[in-house]
Parts: structure tokens; C-alpha cells; sequence
């Protein structure tokens, strides 16, 4: 918090100084952390993504900002439950082979109301804009659903966070991320929209890693799987067996 | 108290395992099973993938049983012989059961295939438990001491390959027990259960084994074949957590012996119509979760 703080008063006294040049930045934008640890006792975490524009925020001057927060693709399935002679069983698949693992928006005002069709496409602003290609079964059920499921346990999100803006130039916006989260390299995208047009971006960086005893245990367990096991055997017979010395009631 | 569970990836409250570890380790104590058929679902209830918590219920049920199999070797109440033969079954039949896993989890119905299994296995052992032990309740009250069945001769008996298991006092064929050994193996790998609760009366009914090395003989088993599934699932499917693990066996051994202590004070009979209900609950839940309309027609999944 500190840090931020500090960060942004920085940009503040930089502000005026910054106006009088003529290759002054319109937008300038940081996040609170670049990395996000999953440790034993993580229950989710967030980040904030914070920055100033040269013009000042809003209605009156039209200007937006927009954050949007890219994780790393993971290939999804939707299935279906079908009742096969009165039991209910996973029937067809879609899978969605790159879809985001993790997509938040948040904005000023919603896309739609401040860019036209075409630019939200191409920037993919918006759960709307999102590609979902399926192979397997079609249908917008599948596509629904997904949208549906993938809000519900908050791996994607569309303006779950209000960006606020102090000083009608200083903007920051909270990214939370679930306790699901996948590791990897994340994206966030902030953009400054003036009249129906993206005029200026800016790309910020963070990695989500595990670390401490959990990373361990995942580093094993996926690089060296029957050692991963034979540990397992080992420390279950071990506790097991400490178990009943410690709560032996005779 | 929220800990992540790094193989599951999610986060769960460390008193609610604790706690669930504790209630199954009761229960399993009380009546002298390792209780992997109630903690696998009640795994899936709260949230955790199948996969997981199927095999770390396997994992989970390895350490419950090794303090009991201690115990009963140092009594001289397993039969090695007989436990060997029996885990040569196990040990292919849970090769083969976490093969099986892998197909299912790739075809995305290891849900669907669990819960069959379960309701159809509980319910056959529930219903078989709760009916022997209301008759042999029943033949109490009216002849006033419990009768003894005479040793009885089938067909199991004229097979080939006739080994002398000296502890269990029976020469027979090694063809039923390796049968046995095989589908509690396949259960095991497929249902995160160590098997003690089907071993137990397979052991007594079918092969005629005295009771006394019955439990000890059976624990024998679903040690060794617990780790092998543990360790296939590891390495196979690579979704062991041993953080869940942990707290699920920290919670159950302290359990387990309040269990046991309280077991002592049980008859025989009553203890095993209990335990005959208590699996058919848990069948007709899950059997009742096929049927019933499901809250969302739609899951999604990792795809792999």
C-alpha cells in the first residue's frame, strides 16, 4: 500500500511537469505487484492496476478508461447432462481450445456504450467480444453457458470492480482473482477511449506462481510423479501410525 | 482456517476437513472399517474434483490402516499366506482399476462412473449386511445363543492349485482368493476405498476364514493395495493431494480411536445392522443424485 501510494504521488507532482511538453504521455498506468503468490494460505488475492491521464476523466470530456486483465488460455469443456433412462449423464462435449483462463473488464463506463462494434472485436473488449470457438457439439447453449459458469466461480468477470477516479485524473481499478486461479504469465491492458476511438494503450505485466511448500508439492508431483507417490505412501503410513501412538487410549 | 490444496488447486477450510476426518474416522473405528466409502463422497460433496478425491482418499485410507494392521500383526492375527495371495489379485486388479480411471477421466464420465459404482456396490453390500444381521439378531432372540454354520463344501472347493493356509486352518484353491483380491483391487482404484467393508464378508463367507485373522488378514490387504493405487494414481493421473490428505488422517486417527473405544461396547449384531445402514444411506444419496433433476444441465471442466 505504501508503495502505491508513493507511486501515485509520484505521477501527481510528475503531472504538471509532464502537461507542458508536446510527446507528453496521455496515459501512463502501473499496477501494484507484478506477481501474485499462491502460497499454503492463499484464498485468492487481487491487484491493483492504478495510473493518471494528461486530460481529465468523464462525461464532461468524453474521456474512458478501460482495464481488461488477460490469463493464460486454457482449454475448456462444456458438457451437457442428459437423462439416459431416468439417470442423469455428461452427454455431448464443446471444447473451447483457447479461450482465457482468467478475463476481467472494467471500465468507466461499459464498451459498448463508448466504442463501436468493430474496435471491441478486434480488442476483444468484453465478455460479448470474446472468440469462443467450439469443436465438438455447437450450439449457444454451450457458448451460455460458459459465460455463465465461468462468472459464477469469478474466473471471468465484466465490470465486478468500479474503476474510481480521483482528481478527474488519477484512475485505479482492483483486479480480484479466486482462489482457482491458474499460474502463468497474465496480461493488463489499459486503455484511454475518446471520441468512439482507443487513443492510447498501455501493457502491464504479472505473474501468478506458487511458491513456499505449495509450489514444491506441485513441482514434484508434475516433474517427478513416482517419487510424488511413493512420499505420499510414505507420509500417510508415517502419520498414520505417529496418529495412533499420540491418541492411544488404553 | 483456509489452506490451498496445491494438486486440487483450490482452497478449503482446514477445520472442515479436520472435522470430516474426525466424523469418518469415528465411524470407522467404531465399526472396524476404514471408512474410504464415506469420505470419497463426502470429498465430491464439498467440492473436490472426483479425481482427487478419489485418489487421495486412497492415499488417506493407506495411513488409517496401518496403525490397525500393526496392532493386528503384533497380535499374530494376519495371515500372511492368505494376505500375499489375496494382494497379488489386488495389486493386478488396481493396475487395472486405475487404467480404467484414466479411460473414464479422458471420456469426462469418471463422475458418472463413480457414483454407479458406489450405488451399486453399497447398495448390494448394505443391503446383504443390514439382512444378515437382522437374521442372525432374530435367531438370537428366539434360540438364545448364536448358531453355528457348519463347515460347509461347494464347488470352490474341487478347483485346482490347493495351497494349506495354516493360520486361517483351510486348504483350498488360490483361484478364490485371487478372484477376491482382483475386484476389491479394481473397487479400490476406482472408488478411492481400501475394500475392508466387501474383504471382510468375502473372506468369511466365501473362503470360510475363522474371523479372528479376518480383520487383520483384510487390513493386510488394503494396506498394500491402497499404496499401489495410491502410487499408480500419482504417477498416472497425478492427482494425489497429500495437503488433503494430512488433514483428512490427522483428523481421523484421533477419531479412530474414540471410535474403537466405543465399539467395544456394541454386540457384534448391532454393530454390523448399523454399519449395513449406514452404507445403504450413503447409496441411496448418491443413487438419488443420478436421478433427480440436476440445478445447472451445464459443467465445464479442464479439457485435456
Amino acid at each position: 500500500m505504501r508503495r502505491l501510494l508513493a507511486a501515485l504521488l509520484l505521477l501527481l507532482l510528475a503531472l504538471p511537469a509532464a502537461a507542458q511538453q508536446p510527446t507528453t504521455p496521455q496515459l501512463a498506468a502501473d499496477l501494484s505487484t507484478d506477481r501474485v503468490e499462491i502460497s499454503t494460505g492463499f484464498t485468492g488475492s487481487s491487484v491493483m492496476v492504478f495510473g493518471a491521464t494528461e486530460r481529465l476523466i468523464g462525461p464532461e470530456t468524453g474521456d474512458d478508461i478501460v482495464v481488461v486483465a488477460w490469463g493464460p488460455p486454457q482449454p475448456t469443456v462444456v458438457r451437457r447432462k442428459v437423462n439416459v433412462i431416468g439417470f442423469w449423464v455428461n452427454g455431448p462435449a464443446a471444447t473451447f481450445p483457447d479461450i482465457p483462463g482468467f478475463y476481467a473488464i472494467a471500465a468507466t463506463r461499459p464498451v459498448w456504450q463508448t466504442l463501436p462494434e468493430d474496435v471491441r472485436q478486434a480488442a476483444r473488449l468484453g465478455l460479448a467480444s470474446l472468440p469462443l470457438r467450439a469443436t465438438g457439439s455447437q450450439g449457444p447453449a454451450f457458448r451460455a453457458a460458459l459465460l455463465d459458469l465461468k462468472q459464477q466461480d469469478g474466473r471471468w468477470q465484466e465490470y465486478a470492480a468500479p474503476i474510481t477516479v480521483a482528481g478527474g485524473r488519477l484512475f485505479s481499478a482492483r483486479i480480484a482473482f479466486p482462489d482457482t486461479v491458474q499460474t502463468g504469465d497474465y496480461r493488463i491492458e489499459v486503455l484511454l477511449v475518446r471520441e468512439q476511438r482507443i487513443v492510447a494503450r498501455q501493457e502491464l505485466f504479472l505473474r501468478v506462481d506458487r511458491v513456499g511448500t505449495a509450489a514444491s508439492i506441485a513441482q514434484v508431483a508434475r516433474v517427478q510423479p513416482l517419487v510424488y507417490g511413493v512420499v505420499c505412501i510414505l507420509l500417510a503410513a508415517l502419520a498414520g501410525w505417529l496418529g495412533s501412538i499420540i491418541f492411544r487410549r488404553s | 482456517m483456509q489452506v490451498y490444496l496445491p494438486i486440487a488447486e483450490m482452497s478449503v477450510d482446514a477445520l472442515l476437513l479436520l472435522g470430516i476426518g474426525f466424523g469418518v474416522g469415528w465411524l470407522s473405528g467404531l465399526f472396524g472399517v476404514g471408512g474410504g466409502f464415506l469420505l470419497t463422497p463426502i470429498l465430491i460433496l464439498i467440492g473436490i474434483p472426483a479425481p482427487v478425491a478419489v485418489a487421495s482418499g486412497a492415499n488417506q485410507t493407506l495411513g488409517a490402516s496401518v496403525s490397525g494392521l500393526i496392532a493386528q500383526w503384533r497380535r499374530g492375527n494376519v495371515d500372511a499366506r492368505m494376505g500375499s495371495v489375496l494382494l497379488v489379485g489386488g495389486l493386478v486388479g488396481s493396475a487395472l482399476g486405475v487404467q480404467l480411471f484414466a479411460l473414464l477421466r479422458r471420456l469426462g464420465q469418471v463422475d458418472l462412473a463413480v457414483a454407479i459404482f458406489y450405488v451399486v456396490v453399497l447398495g448390494t453390500v448394505g443391503m446383504l449386511m443390514v439382512r444378515e444381521s437382522v437374521r442372525a439378531i432374530w435367531r438370537r432372540r428366539r434360540s438364545g445363543g448364536t448358531a453355528t454354520k457348519a463347515h460347509e463344501h461347494t464347488w470352490l472347493h474341487g478347483l485346482p492349485f490347493k495351497v494349506r493356509f495354516r493360520k486361517s486352518r483351510l486348504y483350498i484353491s488360490v483361484v478364490p482368493p485371487l478372484l477376491v483380491g482382483f475386484g476389491i483391487g479394481v473397487l479400490s482404484a476406482v472408488m478411492g476405498v481400501g475394500g475392508g467393508f466387501m474383504l471382510v464378508p468375502a473372506m468369511i463367507y466365501l473362503l470360510g476364514m475363522p474371523t479372528s485373522v479376518v480383520i487383520g488378514t483384510s487390513l493386510f490387504q488394503v494396506v498394500f493395495v491402497s499404496a499401489n493405487v495410491t502410487l499408480l494414481q500419482a504417477w498416472q493421473v497425478g492427482s494425489v493431494d497429500i495437503v488433503l490428505t494430512l488433514l483428512l488422517l490427522a483428523g481421523g486417527v484421533a477419531g479412530a480411536q474414540f471410535g474403537a473405544a466405543m465399539g467395544t461396547k456394541l454386540r457384534g449384531e448391532e454393530t454390523r445392522a448399523l454399519l449395513g445402514l449406514l452404507v445403504l444411506a450413503v447409496a441411496l444419496s448418491l443413487g438419488w443424485d443420478l436421478v433427480r433433476v440436476p440445478e445447472s444441465l451445464f459443467t465445464i471442466g479442464p479439457a485435456r
